[in-house]
C-alpha cells in the first residue's frame, strides 16, 4: 500500500518545489536590488575560496610607491609597505570569511539544539538553560572578548570561529525557543504525537523543516557579526596578526598610517571598509527576500 | 506598586548575579595571565630590599589579592575586596585608585551615549512613523533600507568613515580628545563650547548606530497598530486624522522601550570601538589602553563598571517602560 502512495507524494513534493522556485522568482523579479544581493554574495564566496589563488603566496611590493594614491594599476594605492591594496583585500577576504563561517555553524548548531531543547522539554531544564542564555545576552559581548584576548589569542581561524561562536549563541536559542514553543501547540504536531511518532521525527521532520528559513536567515545575520566582530578585534589591536586580514589593514591604515589625520592613507582605509559595507549591503538584500519567500505575509500581492 | 517592586526586586537579583559572573571572570583571568605578572612584582619588589611578606601585601594592594596562597582564599581576597569597593590600584596612572581613575573616565561614557540615544530615539521614531505611513512610496522605501544599512553597519565603520570626512576631507570638527587644551576648563562659554565641538562626533556616531535599529522598530509597530480595529473604527467615527495620530503613535511606541535597553547596551559596548577612533578618554578607551598597558586591576575594573552601566540601563528601561504602560503599571495583566 504504501508503494502506491509514495510516487503520488513524491509527485506533490515535486509540484511544491517547482512552486516555491517559482515564487523565489517571482520575488526576486518584483525587486531587482535582491538579485543583486544575491550576486553579491556569490562574488565574495568566490573571493574567499578562490581569491589567496589569484595572487602569488608573497604578495609583489612596490617600494618606489609607498601609500601611492588611487590610479589605474592600484585601484585603491598601495599600503605602508607598496603593495596593492585591491589584492590585499582579496586574500584577506578567505580568513575573513573562513572565520565568519565557522562562527555561524557554531551559532546556529549550538543556538537551534539548545533552543529546542529547551522549548521542547520545558520545565526545569527550560529554566535553567534560558537564565544562563539571558545571562549570556546580557554581559557585554566586546568587553568580554578583549579581557579574554589577554590570557588567550585566539587569532587563528578556527579559533577565532570557536570563540565567536560560543559567545554568539544566546539570540538564535531564545529565537528558536520562541518558535518551537508556538509550534508544538499546532495542529500537526499534536497529530504527529497523537500518532505516536518518535520525538525525533518529530523535532527533526515536522519541527525543524517549519523552522529552517528562519534558521537560515540567523545563519546569515550570525555571518555578519562573526565579521564585525573579528574585524574590530584586529582592528583594535589586541591579538596578533595571524594572517592579512581586514581588521589588520584597518589597524595598520589608522594607527600605523594616521588614515583619519591625513588623506595619503585614506584609499587603504577605504578599501577594506568598503569590501564591509557590500558584504553588509548583500546579506541585508538577500535576508531581506528571504523573509519575503518564507513570509507569505509580507508578500505584497 | 507592589508590582514595580517585585519587578525591581528580580533585576537587582539578576544584576547581582551578573556582577559575580564577570568578578568572577576578572579573576579568573587576572590569576591566569601568562608570565605571572603578579609574582613578577613581587620579585621586583624583594630585589628592593622589601621582605616577602611586605611585598607580597603591597602586591595585594595594586591586585585586591595575595599573590601568593590557595586559590580560594585569593579569590575570598578579591571579592571582599570588590564588595568594599576597593578595586586595587592602577598601575600606569601610580598612586591612584581604580576606582577614582574609572570615576573620572566614566563621564566621558555616560553622557556621549545618553545624548546620543535620546537624538537616535527622537529621530528615529519620527522617521519610523513616517516610513509606515508612505511605506508603499518611494520615500518610505529609502527611509526603511536606510535603516537597515545603518542598523546592519557595524559602530566602527560608521565612526571611521565620519572622522575620515569631518576631520581630513572637510576638516570642520576636531579629531579626539574631550576640549581644546589651551583653553582653561570651567564654566566659561568657550570651554563649553570646545566640549560640545569636541562630543559632536562621538554623539552623531553613537546616534547613527542606533537610529536604524528606532526606525525599523518604530516602523513595524506602527504598521502593527495601524491594523488594528479599533484605528479602523475611529476613521469610521471620522476622527479628524491628528487625534487618529496621537491614538496610533501612543500605542505603537510602547513596545519600543523594551528595546530601550538593548539599544544603551550596544551603545556601551561601542564605545569601545568609537572612544578610540575618536580619541575620547571613556570607558572603552580606558579598558583597551589598560589592556595594551598590562594594568589588569584597571582591566577588571573597567570591564566591572562597564556591565554595571548595562545593567542600571536595563532596570531604568524597564522601570519606564512600567511608568509608561498603565497595563503594566495598574496590574492589571497580573501574570
Amino acid at each position: 500500500m504504501s508503494v502506491t502512495i509514495m510516487p503520488e507524494a513524491g509527485g506533490a513534493h515535486a509540484t511544491l518545489r517547482r512552486n516555491f522556485w517559482r515564487g523565489v522568482w517571482r520575488v526576486m523579479k518584483r525587486k531587482p536590488s535582491r538579485l543583486v544581493g544575491v550576486v553579491i554574495m556569490a562574488g565574495f564566496a568566490f573571493m574567499g575560496i578562490a581569491g589567496p589563488l589569484l595572487y602569488p603566496a608573497q604578495l609583489p611590493r612596490d617600494t618606489d610607491a609607498l601609500y601611492a594614491p588611487p590610479s589605474w594599476q592600484h585601484p585603491f594605492g598601495t599600503d605602508f609597505e607598496g603593495t596593492d591594496v585591491v589584492a590585499l583585500v582579496v586574500t584577506g577576504s578567505q580568513y575573513v570569511l573562513l572565520t565568519a563561517v565557522i562562527t555561524a555553524v557554531i551559532t546556529v548548531v549550538l543556538g537551534t539544539g539548545i533552543g529546542l531543547f529547551s522549548g521542547f522539554k520545558r520545565g526545569r531544564w527550560d529554566t535553567v538553560l534560558m537564565r544562563v542564555t539571558d545571562m549570556k545576552l546580557t554581559i557585554p559581548g566586546l568587553p568580554l572578548l578583549l579581557v579574554l584576548s589577554t590570557v588567550w589569542k585566539f587569532s587563528a581561524a578556527f579559533e577565532m570561529g570557536l570563540v565567536l561562536g560560543l559567545l554568539g549563541w544566546g539570540g538564535v536559542a531564545r529565537a528558536v525557543r520562541a518558535q518551537t514553543l508556538s509550534l508544538r501547540e499546532r495542529g500537526f504536531i499534536e497529530a504527529a504525537r497523537g500518532l505516536g511518532l518518535s520525538t525525533t521525527h518529530i523535532v527533526g521532520r515536522e519541527l525543524l523543516p517549519s523552522m529552517a528559513p528562519y534558521i537560515a536567515m540567523n545563519a546569515l545575520i550570525a555571518v555578519t557579526g562573526a565579521v564585525y566582530a573579528q574585524v574590530g578585534l584586529f582592528f583594535l589591536g589586541v591579538l596578533p596578526f595571524e594572517a592579512s586580514n581586514w581588521g589588520v589593514m584597518l589597524n595598520t591604515a589608522v594607527f600605523g598610517g594616521g588614515a583619519l589625520t591625513t588623506t595619503a592613507a585614506l584609499p587603504y582605509l577605504m578599501a577594506p571598509l568598503l569590501a564591509i559595507l557590500l558584504l553588509t549591503l548583500g546579506i541585508v538584500l538577500v535576508v531581506d527576500a528571504m523573509d519575503e519567500i518564507f513570509n507569505p505575509r509580507l508578500r505584497e500581492e | 506598586m507592589k508590582q514595580i517592586a517585585r519587578r525591581l526586586a528580580g533585576h537587582l537579583a539578576r544584576g547581582l548575579a551578573m556582577i559575580l559572573v564577570v568578578t568572577t571572570i576578572s579573576f579568573l583571568i587576572i590569576r591566569s595571565i601568562p608570565g605571572d605578572p603578579m609574582a613578577a612584582k613581587a620579585q621586583k619588589l624583594m630585589e628592593q630590599g622589601m621582605s616577602p611578606e611586605q611585598a607580597d601585601r603591597a602586591v595585594a594592594v595594586l591586585y585586591g589579592f595575595l599573590p601568593s596562597g590557595g586559590m580560594w582564599d585569593q579569590y575570598v581576597d578579591y571579592m571582599t575586596g570588590l564588595a568594599r569597593l576597593d578595586l586595587g590600584q592602577s598601575l600606569t596612572v601610580p598612586g591612584t585608585g581604580v576606582s577614582t581613575v574609572l570615576l573620572g573616565a566614566a563621564q566621558w561614557t555616560v553622557l556621549p551615549v545618553l545624548a546620543g540615544t535620546l537624538l537616535s530615539f527622537l529621530l528615529g521614531v519620527t522617521m519610523g512613523v513616517y516610513a509606515a505611513i508612505k511605506r508603499s512610496g518611494k520615500l518610505g522605501d529609502a527611509l526603511a533600507v536606510s535603516g537597515s544599512l545603518l542598523h546592519g553597519v557595524p559602530q566602527y565603520v560608521l565612526a571611521m568613515l565620519l572622522a575620515a570626512i569631518f576631520t581630513t576631507l572637510i576638516p570642520i570638527l576636531p579629531a579626539g580628545g574631550t576640549a581644546d587644551i589651551m583653553i582653561e576648563p570651567g564654566f566659561n562659554a568657550p570651554y563649553i563650547g570646545s566640549l560640545i565641538e569636541h562630543a559632536t562626533l562621538p554623539v552623531v556616531t553613537y546616534a547613527l548606530a542606533s537610529y536604524g535599529g528606532w526606525i525599523l522598530a518604530m516602523k513595524s509597530s506602527v504598521v502593527t497598530v495601524l491594523g488594528d480595529d479599533f484605528i479602523l473604527a475611529a476613521e469610521l467615527r471620522g476622527l479628524k486624522r491628528s487625534f487618529i495620530f496621537r491614538y496610533v503613535a501612543r500605542n505603537a511606541i510602547l513596545p519600543l522601550f523594551t528595546i530601550l535597553a538593548l539599544s544603551i547596551g550596544l551603545l556601551f559596548g561601542g564605545a569601545i570601538f568609537i572612544e578610540k577612533i575618536f580619541n575620547y578618554p571613556g570607558l572603552g578607551l580606558l579598558l583597551i589602553d589598560s589592556i595594551s598597558g598590562r594594568d589588569y586591576a584597571l582591566m577588571g575594573g573597567a570591564f566591572l563598571l562597564i556591565t554595571v552601566a548595562i545593567i542600571i540601563a536595563n532596570i531604568a528601561a524597564d522601570l519606564l517602560y512600567t511608568v509608561i504602560d498603565p497595563r503594566v503599571r495598574d496590574g492589571a495583566e497580573s501574570s
